[in-house]
């Protein structure tokens, strides 16, 4: 999408005024800090201020972060004294083992979508929602729950509001039940993509920044943590939906009025694959500890099942959210800078965090963690934070990557706060006060909830 | 629009039968499971075959059931791109759509449609 002239000239400005702030940052003599330490700095905050106002789309931003790297870090006999190919380290993590992993999920995704595998699955599972207001929610909320732990939380949102847009409009304009429903599925679809490493890009990252610190956290330990939050969480926003909206109708009209479908929504030979498939590929990825094949590996078999055998084609491999990737990339190589640069460790020596305690600091990073990305994307908040939270010595570093991660899926309280939100707000079944009320109770119940449960984990 | 926009090359026209010559046509649109929806056009005067279209997007005057049909292919990450794409979306096609029939009855271009699609802008102009 291209820009019209006045705004394309207002994000040249910002994007200008990022990298002279960035500069500015980079000159200034902090004690403790290192000349390597402040150029990260100084990178850190042109890659903050570029992904906090987005005058450029967000994976822009990544390559910016590696063209600065490599020039004032990276170059041979430069401040971190690398070799002549030891910029490498600034590109690697664009192809590390979590970018492949995500990339494996994307294919699936693009699979599952294409054959219109989800849009049976959710025709079956919606014939046995019930009735009643309160389990058709909850039916609604645990799909896209489900849907957004292995398709993207935007195309659950997508799908599951254009299942339900049939059955709000069967209902008066002033049943209150209207808009739990509208705002159900982006909640849902938000905190279902904690269940799963591919869920939800912060979750990939989180992985990402641990396996460089050292630490190995399986697809299946992911899940044993990821899975019972996001429940919780769906389960919560759930109750509350039904508190603020409480329904007037004692009955709602699930009609899946198809003429066919049988015929029109059965699985092909190829659909069946696909889905066969995707069970291998889930089960391989839960079961790595046991078969000692990296997860990321198993995901290259769908790559090469599909793209292989014309399953999918050139269409599907440009479409397949390669800007997603770059972000991801683009945070780790950031976290790579401030790791060799020292910049992490004078970042978390300048707070004592101590003095906080465990449970206080995951209160502060959850709290934190909210209150940014509800202003910003969740996958920039967590490049951010993740570097700072996993040189924590007060807490374990999974324990502080986990609640930063975790709560980046959670914050829910405007429209712009995850594309989901945006996608449910432009159907103008709800207004910005449905959204701010509903929201901002769900939120700081994750806050409070993702903290305990990190808490009593580690 | 903004003025300097305007400068950017743009045209539009009817779609011809270039048997006839026949604006009046009518599409046949096909559905197969995993392939690309394809729209066959054809003269709704002389009956015969005009042209084919792949589609990679689809728009119809329920402009919000359609974004979320193409939402489901995209990888959005930022919630504010997201918002300002999801409120402009209907205003657009409609503005669009207006501006397109305001061009094909001020000064239709008279280039044959793969010559624009190819985006031929030096193409001679009769």
């Amino acid at each position: 999408m291209t820009l019209p002239i006045n705004e394309t000239r207002r994000a040249l400005i910002v994007f200008c005024a990022a990298l002279l702030a960035g500069f500015a940052v980079s000159r200034i003599g902090f004690a403790g800090l290192s000349p390597a330490g402040r150029i990260t700095l100084g990178i850190f905050t042109t890659a903050s201020l570029l992904w906090i106002f987005e005058p450029v789309p967000l994976f822009v931003t990544s390559f910016v972060i590696v063209i600065l790297e490599v020039v004032f870090l990276g170059r041979s006999g430069g401040p971190l004294g690398l070799s002549p190919s030891g910029y490498m380290i600034f590109i690697e993590p664009f192809f590390s083992s979590v970018i492949v992993l995500l990339l494996g999920g994307f294919v699936m995704a693009a699979a599952v979508k294409r054959y219109g595998i989800d849009l049976w699955f959710a025709g079956r599972l919606l014939s046995r929602v019930g009735t009643n207001p309160a389990s058709v929610l909850l039916g609604m909320m645990s799909m896209a729950a489900f849907f957004s732990m292995w398709i993207s939380n935007t195309a659950t949102t997508a799908l599951m509001l254009a299942v339900a847009i049939p059955i709000i409009r069967t209902m008066p304009a002033d049943e209150p039940f209207r808009r739990a429903l509208v705002l159900g599925i982006p909640f849902a679809a938000n905190v279902g993509g904690i269940g799963t490493p591919i869920g939800s890009p912060p979750n990939a990252i989180a992985i990402g920044f641990l396996d460089q610190a050292g630490i190995h956290l399986s697809f299946f330990s992911w899940m044993l943590r990821g899975l019972p939050i996001a429940a919780l969480l769906t389960l919560v926003a759930w109750a509350v939906l039904l508190r603020l909206f409480r329904p007037r109708t004692k009955y709602v009209r699930v009609d899946l009025t198809d003429p066919d479908p049988d015929q029109r929504h059965a699985l092909d030979g190829r659909s069946r694959f696909i889905l066969v498939m995707f069970l291998v590929v889930v089960a391989l990825w839960l079961t790595t500890e046991i078969h000692g094949v990296p997860a990321a590996v198993v995901s290259l078999v769908p790559l090469v099942a599909f793209f292989g055998f014309g399953l999918l084609d050139h269409d599907d491999f440009r479409d397949l959210g390669w800007n997603i990737l770059f972000i991801v990339g683009g945070g780790m190589s950031l976290g790579v800078a401030m790791q060799e640069s020292g910049l992490s460790a004078w970042i978390v020596g300048l707070i004592r965090f101590e003095a906080l305690g465990t449970l206080g600091v995951l209160f502060v990073f959850a709290a934190s963690t909210a209150a940014m990305t509800t202003f910003i994307s969740n996958s920039a908040t967590a490049n951010l934070l993740l570097p700072i939270v996993i040189g924590i010595g007060a807490v374990a570093p999974a324990a502080g990557a986990l609640v930063v991660a975790i709560t980046s899926s959670a914050a829910m309280i405007l429209p712009v706060s995850t594309p989901p939100n945006a996608i449910a707000y432009g159907s103008r079944e709800i207004d910005l006060r449905d959204m701010v009320r509903s929201g901002s109770i769900i939120t700081a119940a994750a806050v409070v909830l993702v903290t305990l449960f990190i808490r009593l984990l580690f | 629009m903004h003025s300097e926009e305007k400068q950017r090359p743009e045209s539009a026209r009817l779609e011809h039968c270039p048997h006839c010559g026949s604006v009046e046509t009518k599409n046949f649109v096909y559905f197969r499971r995993g392939e690309k929806i394809r729209v066959y056009n054809e003269c709704a005067r002389c009956g015969r075959f005009v042209s084919r279209y792949t589609l990679a997007g689809y728009t119809s005057d329920k402009t919000y059931e359609s974004l979320l049909a193409r939402v489901r292919e995209w990888r959005l990450a930022s919630g504010k791109r997201t918002l300002g794409i999801v409120e402009a979306f209907g205003d657009d096609v409609q503005q669009e759509y207006e501006h397109v029939l305001d061009l094909v009855s001020r000064q239709e271009d008279p280039r044959k449609i793969e010559e624009i699609i190819s985006e031929d802008f030096s193409a001679p102009r009769e």
